[in-house]
């Protein structure tokens, strides 16, 4: 009988040993292990930060219309929700949740809701990994990166983080503050809390201005890749916030300051700021996504890709809007052609996902009327009416799309002697509304009026109180487990 | 001798080494204690006999053995033996399906022995899991298969074989296109991010697919149900297991069998649709629906003379045809048994053209040889090939089965020759011929313009299928076993097996179809048709191999009415798989014989037409091992109590770094009341014992190789977080039983209630996106369960000239998830939603009410928001909140996609030479989103529809079900309860009738020893509500897959 112990404890042993070295297998073909920085990708960390302010088509996933992350939602839920755009020529199905924006009948699981606070979160998380890298001058050194060029990158992630959080307390309200890389995966829950809007103005003021005292001076920024933030796009941010928190004083302030560095005016033609032709040698634009064809990887503007498939069409109350003649409205949409989005008076990039023309985020005539509205409010009238004026002008001596001009009497001057403040708020109202349609100002605008309730009522739709800020995306409360909480009537 | 072995050791892997060199000692061993055992008996006698049938017919092939040694041997044609043994012994006499006897030869030396049929099936011998043991000391939920009614399937994969047969094992087609798969699921299904395919285990070798299988090679098949007989599986049991075991040569005269049937496939519940006049009122109907001002432009086509009247689907659907040839020859001597088959199984299915085919070509080698009294060594091996055309049988894109329900019957199958775009080479309509002016469009097509939409050319399709999938499999294991201790009590047996498969996928996309304007900067793609465009190939080679190498030591010991047995065993499993492929574009010559990638361009261009690149090229590979041990202990008294114990410990490559260990115990018991004494008086009780069973399984077949670990991007940017505590999920079960026989055996019953729990399931959690953009990372979390109840009964009748037998089982599965994760509270999927105290992958929408008949209606239902795109006709939806407004807040559940019942009824007959076979199989409560109604009836695009819609509602009062026909949303966009609908049905399956002439030309003569012809038909009729295609398609969201069809097959078998 001790033979068979023998045997057995033979099979049992031999067998066991050796195999444990048997069974580690190294992976084949995936990276697991993070890598050093480099230059490269340290470069590479910042210009990617920027492509959540894209157009192109899924940055983040494969066709997720479920997501809302086939491409960046500005225009749903600026210009639908505003009651200026609607889904498509010939309403169908098809991608219902847009429709939600229309009627007011979103939830928290609505692709819109969900998709803008994915693109503005995954430009923070890569803002603050390059941040990780660039915050440490020692470290840039020893890569070889230009001091200078560290300063510059490091400026240009503090401005985008700035810009993605004030996207995102203007359209959520208290959202989670992140301002470093997670060292892993349960830290997603420890920062799993909303903070008050307060204090992630706090943060963008912060790091605006940490921005500006890093930024080097000149129109842009770098000479060649002249899409790069630059000193103007960071001054004009700081702008738009003071305006957005109606500190009117500071907003005279910084785009006086602005206004004496010469850099920008308004373009003779209205279109220059749209055409793909004029890119970076007009004089208006201040901040745009650079859009370009055939590159590798793909960054060409898919937007245009959906107006191939008849998606977005202006409603009749936003046509009705235009005065008569203005030749603003032709450059906004002529038939179902939005050249304001194609970049050209054709409709060849209709359909196409590569196209070159850019998404414009800041430009001068906006700026200009910023501070038309400061000066208003600061009962400085004559001087905001002429702002609202010189607007007008440029638009009135554009010619128009199909090359005509308008006919005298188009788009007269505003009263100067004006001293109604309704009444100048008026017009300036109508002035953004016009100027600056489907370019995805109008429901912030509208929001921070504190008009949006009234006006859209008025058009029959179903604003409620608290669709002053749109609902937390369902999934992220669910994905925190609930210590991410819901806005209030959601 | 010395040196050759050394050679041969220096050819083994060095990793096989280690365990190799303890199988040399076991052999070393082995003969010696084979030599000191090995000695002669005296007082000997040799005894003569005759062994015949009831029917008084000599029987060959008998084992004949003297009881408690190893002298045996079997009887020969004629029914005739001789065994020299030592006197006064006991004769056993032994042979399948008849009842074992015993004899004391007290001083006879010639003696006659008459077989009993076996109708007491408790001695068969059960494989189960590494070991074998008597159907009646089985513990656990286990169901063998009776292969005898199973011969009498005709179908191409071993796994149909399976339908309809045991209670709880659950199978349905995926589609009906030749060669696609075949879906088993045990006890329901328990996982959300794994597989719930059982494990099967073919002559001792574990694999994930049965489907090369010559099913006229399988001996038995046994279903492991419960953890009691799974667990020792380990970390790959979950989904039950399925143990088949090949056919074998046996001692006595050899027979060859020769088996071939020839049939015709026809398709069936095809629903009827729009003839070109209805589909063009239905198109004006809509058109005026839509809104739409001005001129109606169908109502201008209506008139017009080229318009054709396509039956689209009776053009798609000829009778497709099938043939099977099976030769077997079977044999053995006392030292070698053997059995050797070839097979071909070859369909052509019922799509129009020949390319959508399976044939499989099958050989098979089994052999046993025993070396000596106490070492045996064997292989079972096969070699198949097989070759699939890959024809799109379910899906969207290209989806020929879909497209020939959306295409418009006003299009014809071929252009007219005098159509300006008619080309002989490519005569099949595509665009439609009155479609709008692409140039007078900026060269551009408009597809919102279009009358007549973009829907494919389901026969061009069909015709420019050319995807081929081809498997060259080698499946196979050598053995050798070696008893041990004077009465053969200790049994080590070695098994080392090989899963070869050698996969070449070759697919030529030939461009076809109308130029649809495409301008391109290369300028070889201007002008070229809309399909395929450039003509391409694919082509991919790959390798998968398997080596199992299985060592276990069987211990049985009988002391008095104690038996016992323990089994150890190791087992170590290595898998290393690559791939090959490459793709080239536009072929100059798309002919045959340059479809071969050297003969495709070899630049690729970018947009603006410059070359970028040399042709694509790719390659990847995996591997992975496994290492288990294992052990039972079985433990029988009186035969009336039964207890068995396993465990099983898996450590894998792929297990996470804290969790490099797996253990899963089980413990199962019984108890035969029908053996105690107070049960003698009911005699009409022939067996009844209770079982009861625990134990744990495991389920790793959702971790990848490499899924428990971070992943980057060669920048550095982290695409994942890994997660170092992934491990299986677990699966605890729990069974009682009941085996019941009646009447002597006539009556048979088995029920079994089961709960089956599932935890640490394998879900992907996504973190909130506030942290960015990255991929979920997999942790356990989460439990499911099943609870079902199962009942077998069986009824045989062979007491008159007329035999009969039924079989029936039923199971049903309750299925519940119970718990998600706390960051994870609800997985939506396409059409349905899983979440706590809902069945897995419930649909999930909204819930319609009605039609609203008037203006007033909606005005008066929809007060919460504004409503101008609701209109009178449009689907109403229940509002489950009440406020006035339809939202996401108003979905619910819908249905449950989880068969909750089904069932199988087998009835076998026979009267003198005739004999009948029928299978009817079904399901009753399971529910499937059929998408392909939403598209063909629902869609606002201007495909064809069924003639359902002809009751659509057009004013006040005409309808509550149909919804308005109209080009805009009229509400059917949603997901909703009108397209979730019953599938349940009702099938018969199979029946067969056959004659066999037995001794056909005489004994003298005996040139066919039988011969048997029969008719054999499938799928005759099914009752069913569900309005989809096929009922049974594995699918839960039907997109319109390749139907099932309707065989009728003529068969000959002879026996040689």
């Amino acid at each position: 009988m001790k033979s068979i112990y023998k045997i057995l404890a033979i099979v049992v042993i031999m067998s066991t040993a050796g195999c444990k070295k048997d069974l580690e297998k190294t992976p084949i073909g995936i990276i697991t292990e993070g890598v050093a920085p480099t230059k490269e990708s340290v470069i590479f960390s910042a210009r990617s930060a920027y492509q959540l302010l894209s157009n192109s088509l899924n940055i983040i996933g494969e066709w997720g219309w479920d997501d809302g992350t086939v491409l960046r939602n500005d225009f749903i839920l600026q210009d639908i929700a505003s009651g200026d755009m609607q889904k498509k020529w010939n309403p169908d199905g098809d991608q219902a949740w847009m429709d939600q924006f229309t009627d007011f009948s979103f939830t928290s699981s609505n692709s819109g809701v969900k998709g803008q606070w994915s693109y503005d979160y995954a430009g923070i998380a890569r803002v603050n990994l390059s941040i990780s890298y660039l915050a440490d001058g020692a470290s840039s050194t020893t890569l070889g990166i230009d001091e200078n060029l560290r300063k510059r990158m490091l400026a240009e992630m503090y401005f985008l983080r700035a810009f993605y959080y004030f996207d995102l307390v203007n359209l959520y309200g208290d959202v989670p503050l992140l301002i470093k890389p997670l060292a892993n995966f349960n830290e997603a829950y420890s920062v799993a809390v909303r903070e008050i809007k307060e204090n992630v103005y706090i943060q963008i003021n912060k790091d605006l201005a940490e921005a500006k005292t890093l930024i080097p001076g000149g129109k842009f920024s770098d000479a060649v890749e002249k899409w790069r933030v630059s000193k103007g796009a960071i001054l004009a941010l700081q702008a738009k916030v003071a305006l957005y928190k109606q500190q009117w004083p500071l907003v005279i302030t910084i785009i006086n300051e602005l206004e004496g560095l010469n850099y920008y005016s308004l373009n003779a033609n209205y279109f220059d700021n749209f055409s793909i032709a004029k890119e970076f040698t007009d004089n208006e634009v201040v901040f745009a996504y650079d859009h370009q064809s055939n590159t590798s990887p793909r960054s060409g503007n898919g937007l245009n890709a959906l107006l191939g498939w008849g998606f977005i069409a202006p409603t009749t109350n936003f046509i009705n809007a235009f005065e008569p003649n203005d030749p603003r409205l032709g450059y906004t949409v002529t038939g179902q052609d939005v050249y304001k989005f194609l970049g050209e008076l054709n409709g060849n990039n209709k359909g196409n996902d590569d196209a070159a023309s850019n998404k414009i985020y800041i430009r001068w005539a906006d700026i200009l009327l910023w501070k038309a509205e400061a000066l208003n409010e600061t009962g400085s009238y004559p001087a905001a009416i002429a702002l609202i004026n010189k607007v007008r002008e440029r638009a009135r001596l554009t010619v128009n799309a199909t090359g005509t001009y308008a006919p005298a009497g188009t788009l007269p001057d505003r009263n100067v002697a004006s001293t109604d403040k309704v009444q100048i708020k008026a017009w300036l109202v109508q002035e953004r509304r016009v100027e600056l349609g489907f370019e995805s100002q109008r429901f912030n605008d509208l929001k921070r009026w504190g008009i949006a309730k009234t006006f859209l009522t008025g058009l029959g739709k179903n604003f409620q109180d608290k669709n002053y800020f749109f609902p937390i995306p369902q999934g992220e409360i669910d994905r925190s487990g609930g210590t991410i909480t819901q806005n209030t009537g959601y | 001798m010395k040196e050759n072995l050394t050679n041969v050791i220096h050819l083994i892997p060095t990793k096989l080494w280690p365990g190799l060199k303890g199988i040399f000692c076991i052999i070393v061993v082995a003969m010696l204690h084979f030599s000191a055992s090995a000695q002669a008996d005296t007082n000997d006698k040799t005894i003569t006999g005759k062994i015949s049938s009831a029917q008084g017919e000599p029987m060959s092939g008998v084992t004949v053995r003297a009881k408690n040694t190893a002298k045996a041997t079997t009887t020969d044609n004629n029914g005739d033996f001789t065994l020299v043994v030592p006197e006064n012994t006991t004769l056993v006499f032994s042979y399948v399906g008849f009842k074992t006897q015993e004899l004391s030869v007290s001083g006879r030396s010639a003696i006659q022995v008459t077989m009993a049929v076996m109708e007491n099936t408790l001695n068969d011998v059960v494989v189960v899991g590494y070991s074998s043991q008597k159907k009646g000391a089985i513990t656990g939920a286990v169901a063998s298969v009776n292969m005898a009614d199973l011969d009498k399937r005709r179908v191409p994969d071993v796994a149909q074989l399976l339908q309809g047969q045991v209670a709880g094992v659950q199978v349905t087609q995926s589609t009906g296109a030749p060669g696609d798969g075949i879906n088993i699921t045990i006890r329901g299904v328990s996982s959300i991010g794994s597989s719930s395919d059982p494990l099967f285990v073919v002559d001792g070798l574990p694999t994930t697919s049965i489907s090369f299988i010559n099913p006229a090679d399988i001996q038995s098949m046994t279903v492991l149900k419960d953890a009691a007989a799974a667990s020792i599986y380990g970390a790959r049991a979950a989904g039950g297991v399925i143990v088949i075991v090949t056919k074998n040569g046996r001692k006595g005269k050899s027979s060859i069998d020769i088996n071939y049937f020839n049939g015709v496939q026809q398709v069936a519940n095809l629903p009827t649709m729009l003839n070109a006049t209805q589909y063009m009122n239905k198109m004006e109907e809509s058109w005026n629906n839509s809104g739409n001002t001005g001129i109606n432009p169908y109502t201008t086509d209506k008139g017009r003379a080229d318009l054709a009247n396509t039956d689209w689907l009776n053009e798609l659907f000829v009778l497709g045809k099938s043939q099977n040839l099976q030769l077997t020859a079977s044999g053995g001597s006392d030292k070698v048994q053997y059995l050797i088959s070839a097979g071909y199984y070859g369909q052509n299915g019922i799509v129009v053209y020949d390319n959508d085919q399976f044939k499989r070509l099958s050989f098979r080698t089994n052999v046993n040889a025993n070396i000596s009294d106490r070492f045996t060594i064997g292989t079972n091996l096969q070699i198949s090939n097989s070759v699939q055309d890959k024809i799109s049988s379910s899906g969207d894109a290209p989806g020929v089965i879909r497209h020939a329900f959306l295409r418009p019957p006003v299009l014809g199958v071929y252009k007219n020759v005098s159509d300006p775009n008619y080309n002989a080479a490519d005569p099949f309509t595509d665009l439609p011929f009155y479609s709008q002016n692409v140039a007078a469009n900026g060269g551009r097509w408009n597809g919102g313009a279009n009358r007549y939409e973009f829907s494919s050319n389901p026969i061009a399709i069909a015709n420019y299928t050319n995807d081929k999938r081809t498997n060259f499999k080698t499946f196979g294991s050598v053995y050798g076993e070696f008893a041990f201790l004077r009465n053969k009590e200790l049994k080590l047996r070695t098994n080392v097996g090989i899963d070869l498969n050698m996969n070449h996928n070759k697919a030529f996309n030939k461009n076809y179809g109308d130029n649809d304007g495409y301008t391109s900067n290369i300028p070889a793609d201007t002008g070229q048709g809309r399909q395929n465009r450039p003509t391409n190939l694919s082509e991919n080679r790959g390798q998968d191999i398997t080596i199992t190498w299985t060592n276990t030591a069987n211990y049985t010991k009988r002391i008095e009415q104690h038996s016992f047995s323990a089994l150890v065993g190791t087992e170590f499993i290595t898998n290393q798989s690559s791939v090959i492929g490459a793709t080239r574009s536009r072929y100059s010559n798309p002919n045959g014989s340059f479809q071969y990638i050297d003969f495709g361009g070899t630049v690729i261009y970018d947009d603006q037409g410059k070359p970028i690149n040399t042709p694509w090229n790719g390659g990847a590979a995996a591997e992975w091992a496994l290492f288990s041990i294992f052990g039972s202990v079985n433990y029988n008294y009186d035969n009336r109590f039964f207890a068995t114990a396993s465990l099983r410990q898996d450590a894998s490559s792929q297990f996470a770094a804290n969790n490099q260990h797996a253990l899963f115990p089980a413990f199962s018991a019984g108890w035969r009341i029908s053996k105690e004494k107070f049960m003698e008086e009911v005699s009409w009780i022939s067996d009844l014992k209770l079982r009861a069973s625990t134990g744990k399984l495991g389920n790793q077949s959702g971790l990848n190789n490499y899924n428990s670990l971070a992943i980057y991007n060669e920048q550095g940017t982290l695409l994942r977080y890994g997660n170092p505590d992934l491990k299986w999920e677990t699966t605890n079960q729990n069974n009682i039983g009941i085996d019941l026989s009646l009447f002597k055996n006539k009556i048979s019953i088995t029920a079994d209630y089961f709960q089956k729990k599932t935890s640490d399931l394998l879900l992907p959690l996504g973190l909130p996106r506030f942290v960015g953009d990255v991929q979920p990372t997999l942790v356990n979390s989460g439990t499911v369960s099943n609870k079902g109840f199962e009942l077998a009964i069986g009824y045989r009748n062979n007491d008159h000239a007329f035999k009969y037998s039924v079989n029936a089982n039923a199971s049903t599965v309750t299925n519940n998830v119970d718990k998600l994760n706390a960051n994870l509270p609800n997985i939506f999927g396409q059409v349905s939603k899983t979440e706590p105290g809902q069945p897995l992958n419930s649909f999930y929408g909204f819930k319609m009410v009605g039609i609203y008949q008037n203006q007033a209606e909606v005005d008066g239902y929809l007060t919460g928001a504004p409503h101008p795109e609701v209109k009178p006709g449009d689907i109403k939806f229940q509002d489950l909140d009440a406020n006035g407004i339809i939202n996401d807040n108003d979905r619910t559940y819908l249905g449950n996609p989880n068969p909750r019942f089904s069932y199988g009824f087998n009835l076998g007959a026979n009267y003198k030479s005739f004999d009948l076979n029928v299978l009817f199989q079904g399901v009753s409560g399971v529910e499937k989103y059929n998408d392909l109604k939403k598209i063909i009836d629902y869609d606002t695009r201007p495909f064809n529809h069924t003639i359902a819609t002809l009751n659509a509602w057009h004013g006040e009062g005409t309808s509550n079900t149909v919804p308005r026909s109209t080009f805009n949303d009229n509400g059917s966009s949603r997901v909703s309860s009108i397209f979730v609908e019953d599938a349940s049905y009702f099938r018969l399956k199979n029946i067969e009738i056959g004659y066999s002439l037995t001794n056909f030309f005489g004994k003298s003569k005996s040139v066919f020893q039988d011969l048997r012809i029969y008719v054999s038909a499938q799928n005759l009729f099914t009752v069913t509500n569900y309005t989809g295609l096929d009922p049974e398609a594995y699918n839960m969201f039907d997109q319109g897959t390749y139907p099932q069809s309707r065989a009728i097959l003529f068969g000959i078998n002879v026996k040689l």
